[in-house]
């Protein structure tokens, strides 16, 4: 039986940037969050003065002020890419308590332009990290930098144990790149896009340049630019404008650890536990799922994940992929935006999920814009998950259509 | 030589362990309520939650865990790419992170998840030498 909160507030809007992924002109974070905002209000109608709370990772009363809103809610959650699944819980929470109606969840970040602009622009702090940080003190003197350097050590474990090999997991990537070249706005849609983009093949993934043995270039996300903006209502306002509400029936999120020191099991993230808080509220399981939404920062974080969301036996979750069954045209569609390795991934990939799994599940995902034909799924539900950190922290919904 | 890579910056609560190492020594916190060593070092124990944390000296002897090969880092590390990094089973409990010596970083295929490593101290200045862990013989 599904719990309390099933279905107490749906997503009515989801919209992005006006420029995302490699914007010829810098962007600033900033930017990218005002125009999404702009673009979900006037996509469902609903006014951004009608906003009452505001969910951001690190931004909330910065959009608060340079809206001139006077929120009842603010929630600056920023714990890595699985931020904004975990604003779409807290808002679904606050909603079913009465205290708000309509809640903002946004994300703006210039991944690309802040090369361009020298670290300006971001919304974050320039200084160095705090030396007395364990992870300095115990990390950062051996030479670890970025997430490629931490992931990897993930994939050789996993190899390990379940006898796995990178190239299971370049199938991710290959695939991955198949829904890209749907999708106009993916960095890699095409040649003329991107002299990477087009199709590729497991060899290709396997011979690209080594970033941090096993993970090849290709087994990692990019990074680019993205604006994107989410709104969340309680079911009467769901019910009244024009788009079509896609309803939050669970959610959930834990953590496994902060620093990868402490992550007790290489092959395996907090997903389980978010998913299943998640499967419990919306009273359904994994075979109720007709397609995931799945954070691929790495060929290995979508791959651990989809066993920790029950889609896979342990040790297999690359299998939806290599047997084609994520792909298009396949059984159980994964990560129709092309992904993070394909599309877009501006360093906290969890909004473009909201993003794409509210237009699959809306029925919008072929505009010519964002999706050309074959990218639109027939799925009535969606497993959505984003991962924070080094494997860290989670966070899931199921979302179903109207 | 002079040590060009990044030097730690020891903070009141890790010092035991620093100066351990200065001395080349491999020092670990140990709860005394719940006898369990942890790492890194906490103000209560992770396990049990006590405040009763002793710093012991360790054996110095751990396994491989789990290991990657770094082919981009930065400052300076960036002169020693490739260079192997792993996650070492303590002997006396927990995990702790390195980069891996008596490796060939070219051949990963070499390089035996569970294989034996043994501790050793590299002095960066007059005040801090940075644990590193060698592949040892069975």
């Amino acid at each position: 039986m599904p719990g309390a909160l099933s279905r107490a507030a749906a997503i009515i809007g989801a919209a992005e940037a006006d420029e995302i992924g490699y914007p010829a002109t810098p962007k600033t974070a900033l930017q990218l969050h005002i125009e999404a905002i702009k673009n979900v209000s006037e996509q469902t109608g609903i006014p951004i003065s009608r906003i009452d709370g505001v969910f951001s990772a690190g931004w909330s009363s910065q959009l608060a002020e340079h809206l001139g809103l006077r929120p009842k809610y603010i929630d600056t959650t920023s714990v890595g890419g699985c931020s904004f699944e975990m604003h779409v819980h807290h808002a679904l929470a606050a909603i079913h308590a009465g205290i708000i109606d309509v809640a903002l969840i946004s994300h703006g970040e210039n991944g690309w332009s802040a090369r361009a602009t020298g670290g300006r622009g971001t919304g974050r702090p320039r200084g160095a990290p705090d030396p007395w940080d364990p992870g300095q003190q115990f990390q950062a003197v051996y030479g670890v930098a970025g997430a490629p350097s931490n992931y990897a050590h993930a994939m050789t474990r996993h190899n390990y144990r379940f006898g796995s090999t990178p190239e299971d997991f370049a199938h991710i990537a290959v695939v991955t790149r198949q829904w890209a070249m749907l999708n106009p706005r993916a960095i890699m849609f095409s040649k003329e896009t991107n002299p990477g983009g087009g199709p590729i093949t497991v060899e290709d993934v396997q011979n690209s340049r080594v970033v941090a043995w096993p993970l090849t270039l290709l087994h990692c996300c990019l990074v680019t630019d993205y604006g994107g903006a989410v709104l969340v209502a309680r079911p009467e306002i769901a019910r009244s404008v024009k788009t079509k509400p896609v309803w939050i029936a669970g959610a959930g999120e834990s953590m496994g650890h902060q620093n990868m020191l402490e992550m007790e099991d290489f092959t395996a993230t907090s997903a389980a536990a978010s998913a299943a808080a998640a499967y419990r509220m919306a009273g359904m399981g994994p075979e109720d799922m007709e397609m995931a939404m799945i954070y691929d920062s790495f060929t290995v974080t979508a791959g651990i994940t989809a066993e920790m969301l029950g889609l896979a036996p342990r040790g297999e979750g690359f299998m939806l992929w290599k047997d084609g069954r994520a792909a298009p045209g396949g059984k159980f569609p994964i990560n129709t935006n092309g992904g993070g390795l394909s599309f877009n991934h501006s360093g906290m990939y969890g909004m473009q999920l909201l993003v794409e799994a509210y237009r699959q599940l809306s029925r919008t995902a072929e505009d010519g814009v964002t999706g050309l034909p074959g990218k639109q799924v027939d799925a009535r539900s969606c497993i959505v998950n984003g991962t924070g950190g080094s494997l860290s922290t989670t966070g899931t919904l199921i979302l179903v259509a109207d | 030589m002079a040590y060009t890579k990044p030097i730690p910056d020891p903070d009141p609560v890790h010092r035991p362990y620093w100066e351990g190492a200065r001395e080349g020594k491999l020092m670990l916190p140990r709860c005394t309520t719940c006898n369990r060593v942890h790492w890194y070092p906490r103000l209560l124990c992770p396990f049990c939650h006590s405040r009763e944390i002793e710093w012991i000296e360790a054996s110095g002897e751990g396994r491989i865990h789990t290991f990657a090969v770094q082919h981009r880092a930065f400052g300076g590390w960036a002169d020693e790419v490739p260079f192997v990094t792993a996650y070492i089973d303590l002997h006396e409990g927990d995990r702790m992170f390195t980069v891996l010596r008596g490796v060939d970083p070219t051949k990963p295929e070499t390089i035996r998840i569970g294989a034996k490593v043994r501790v050793e101290f590299e002095r960066a200045n007059d005040e801090v030498s940075i644990p590193f862990w060698r592949v040892v013989e069975e």
